[in-house]
């Protein structure tokens, strides 16, 4: 009966997005074929990112992207790329493609994090409390992202936005990512990385 | 003579009843096994009468004055080190359990993170149904997906969830039977309470005090689902009286002035101001009243947007049963800036007051690491109990670089119930020493998202460990007090046997001597302890049941197992 905890998050992150389909509103659920495949240009067609700066979307969980969207709509998060490219969605859209990246695979990546640098990252992120809300193994749930297995690059770019305010769309990470050293930030992208 | 009898009718029933579904999995054939009736029935008057109940555990906290006593002494201190496990359960989900089980009559009520519920066989551990919660895809929670177990009345059982709903289900078939919509989960509002039942209401409140809800408690009709009262934990005015110092006589090193321009400026806070009430409220039937506690003002640790007392945030609270009527409050820390704030559900029980008479009285653990104990008439404080743990530096501000003092934002106590041994006059608390630092940084509202107004951090290389605490709270005194390796969450049962069961991160699940502190008994589980133990007699014979889940807020190691214990042959 023991069952490994990732495996269950995904079933739940896909029973979840299953349980959403009434939700959401019609005709939402016809993905749009040409929105899709701007996002896949950038994100990767199987998932994996070809620049390691752009976050791995597939299999993140859907309300952590609609209100990604969301925010990059309203100019709460920052970015050239994605601002232009929210600009013509609307709110169906946005749930849609949340919803259809919500159900693919998370992709396996090859990284391998350093012992050392793991080692201190998790001691960083236990100092600041980071499994409360990302929960055991890092694999996030609803509004919280799977951190777990992400790139070391955009997981360290995102923690240095939140740092200097550049990303501003969760207040309270921006408090706690304040306190911590770039060198820590880097140590932490490394271990959930690694993850 | 009548609690007698009552206990030997649960005895008879329950032994039918196992005999009705012995090796079987078939949840149909519970039913109808009994000389007495449909005794899968849960009367107000089981309910009423559960604290001199040996048989069955049907409250989360023991009874409805949340004693947390179990009356059977099967089980004790000259037996105790041949406590066995008889079963373990695995539920499907490897995630933190807070879980009490509820067992009437034989059978066991568990339930997991994401809102599962399980009904198990009490005597072999064997899986009678199970139900999957449909979650909704948004849910807004801090501190782990945790369930704290199921509340029973009649032929139902009750459940909140994740995605702030509370359910009825059949407890014969775990079939759904009515779910209502609690509160908008998108604002941060998520149930991981059990709900409580009396007089036919279902009581909950809210988790919320991170993201700026305004916290509640709701009574609903456990028939139909339908609300019958909302009792606002923070008031319309919540100003206050503009408190300078804590319930213990300290100094807040509030700004008075500049919070009074505030409030000029801004307005009264109370409709994001927090104050969730997320643990069973303790129930006097007699008097027709509830107490419970309300938690952290939003946003945590920065009070510049949210001027005043924060009424009733931090508070012990009373309300009239039928209506939901404020009667009493008391605040322990106006205007908090630190979330040590009150969480472990509050005890009624006699105490003695100041000049030495007994007076019907509650009794609260504190984030703070003080145990409280009030006059249950008008909510005013007694005493308070010497600290559990280190305290440095209160209370110092928070700062943007952090400032640091004892206890860390986890407390003291947690949201861990205490037990209490009446005949010995003491109260068992489990406490943390974590020591953190305080930063605080002004961010507005941000509409259901994580709101600290800044952060806290642990701080690397401080050592952190754990107690067990007996305090007689006729005197405030602390008793005895064992040490423990990792800071202690979960939950403590005290027994009529002499002792008192909890269990800890590192897995260990430990007796004690509940007048010494002596350990007598402990257990490896495998997985971190941090749920509050149950017991209950099935055919003659008490067990221990405890979950070991391990807990998401401290990290400690995940698990999935039920563990019930009872005496060697």
């Amino acid at each position: 009966m023991l069952e490994n905890p990732r495996r269950f998050v995904i079933a739940m992150s896909l029973a979840t997005t299953a349980g959403f389909a009434s939700l959401i509103p019609a005709g939402a659920d016809e993905v749009p074929q040409d929105k899709i495949e701007l996002c896949t240009s950038c994100h990767g067609e199987a998932g994996l990112p070809p620049q390691p700066e752009v976050p791995i979307i597939w299999g993140q969980h859907f309300y952590y992207l609609y209100v990604q969207l969301r925010d990059y709509k309203a100019g709460r998060r920052a970015n050239e790329v994605m601002q232009g490219i929210v600009e013509d969605l609307s709110k169906a859209d946005m749930k849609a493609l949340a919803t259809h990246f919500s159900e693919k695979q998370w992709p396996e990546t090859s990284y391998r994090s350093e012992a050392t640098a793991a080692a201190k990252g998790e001691t960083a992120a236990s100092a600041g409390q980071c499994p409360q809300c990302h929960l055991g193994g890092y694999e996030g749930n609803s509004r919280v992202p799977r951190l777990n297995g992400q790139t070391v690059p955009y997981l360290t770019r995102t923690m240095l936005e939140f740092k200097t305010k550049v990303r501003r769309n969760s207040p309270a990470k921006s408090s706690l990512m304040v306190s911590y050293s770039d060198e820590d930030i880097e140590n932490m992208a490394k271990y959930l990385a690694g993850l | 003579m009548r609690k007698k009898s009552v206990t030997g009718l649960a005895t008879s029933v329950a032994f039918a009843a196992l005999l009705s579904f012995t090796g079987s999995a078939v949840a149909e054939e519970v039913s109808g096994g009994t000389t007495y009736g449909d005794m899968s029935l849960v009367t107000q008057d089981m309910l009423t009468r559960a604290g001199g109940d040996g048989n069955n555990f049907l409250h989360t906290n023991g009874n409805y004055a949340q004693t947390r006593y179990y009356p059977a002494r099967q089980i004790n201190t000259s037996n105790v080190n041949k406590l066995r496990p008889a079963w373990i359960f695995q539920t499907e989900v490897v995630e933190t359990m807070e879980t009490t089980p509820i067992v009437v009559n034989g059978v066991m009520y568990v339930t997991t993170a994401f809102n599962h519920v399980y009904a198990l066989d009490a005597k072999t551990g064997k899986q009678i149904w199970h139900f999957k919660h449909k979650m909704g895809p948004i849910t807004t929670y801090c501190c782990g997906p945790n369930n704290r177990g199921v509340a029973i009345y009649g032929d139902r059982i009750f459940m909140g969830t994740l995605d702030a709903k509370l359910l009825a289900l059949d407890t014969k078939t775990g079939k759904l039977l009515w779910e209502k919509q609690i509160a908008n989960p998108e604002l941060g509002y998520s149930e991981t309470m059990a709900p409580s039942v009396v007089n036919g209401k279902v009581l909950i409140g809210t988790n919320g005090g991170e993201y700026g809800v305004r916290g509640f408690v709701k009574a609903f009709d456990w028939k139909s689902g339908d609300l019958l009262w909302t009792f606002h934990s923070t008031a319309e005015n919540s100003v206050g009286v503009w408190a300078t110092h804590d319930a213990t006589g300290r100094d807040m090193l509030r700004d008075i002035e500049a919070e009074k321009a505030a409030l000029a400026k801004l307005g009264d806070p109370y409709k994001t101001l927090g104050g969730g009430v997320w643990q069973n409220p303790a129930v006097d039937l007699d008097k027709n009243r509830i107490y419970f506690v309300a938690g952290n003002p939003s946003p945590d640790l920065d009070g510049s947007l949210r001027p005043g007392d924060n009424l009733y945030t931090n508070s012990l609270i009373s309300v009239d049963l039928e209506t939901g009527k404020y009667i009493c409050h008391f605040q322990y820390i106006a205007h908090d800036v630190w979330d040590l704030d009150a969480v472990s559900p509050p005890i009624l029980t006699k105490v003695k007051d100041n000049d030495g008479n007994t007076v019907d009285g509650v009794l609260h653990a504190g984030k703070t690491g003080h145990v409280y104990v009030h006059k249950a008439d008008d909510c005013s404080l007694i005493r308070y109990s010497e600290a559990m743990v280190p305290q440095e530096n209160m209370w110092v501000l928070p700062t943007k670089e952090g400032a640091r003092m004892l206890p860390g934002a986890n407390g003291g106590v947690e949201w861990s119930p205490m037990a209490i041994d009446a005949s010995l006059g003491l109260t068992y608390a489990i406490n943390l020493h974590q020591p953190m630092t305080y930063h605080v940084e002004s961010t507005p509202y941000p509409e259901g998202k994580l709101w600290l107004g800044g952060a806290f951090k642990v701080i690397p290389g401080e050592q952190q460990w754990g107690n067990v605490t007996a305090v007689d709270y006729h005197t405030g005194k602390i008793r005895w007090k064992v040490k423990t390796e990792q800071p202690m969450i979960g939950g403590i049962l005290a027994t009529a046997g002499g002792l008192v069961f909890t269990g800890e991160g590192n897995g260990q699940f430990k007796a004690y001597d509940s007048e010494t502190g002596s350990e007598l008994w402990r257990f490896q589980a495998g997985a971190g302890v941090n749920a509050p133990p149950s017991s209950y007699t099935v055919d003659g014979k008490q067990y221990i049941v405890v979950a070991a889940g391990g807990n998401t807020q401290l990290n400690y190691k995940r698990g999935n197992n039920i563990i019930a214990f009872t005496l060697a042959d």
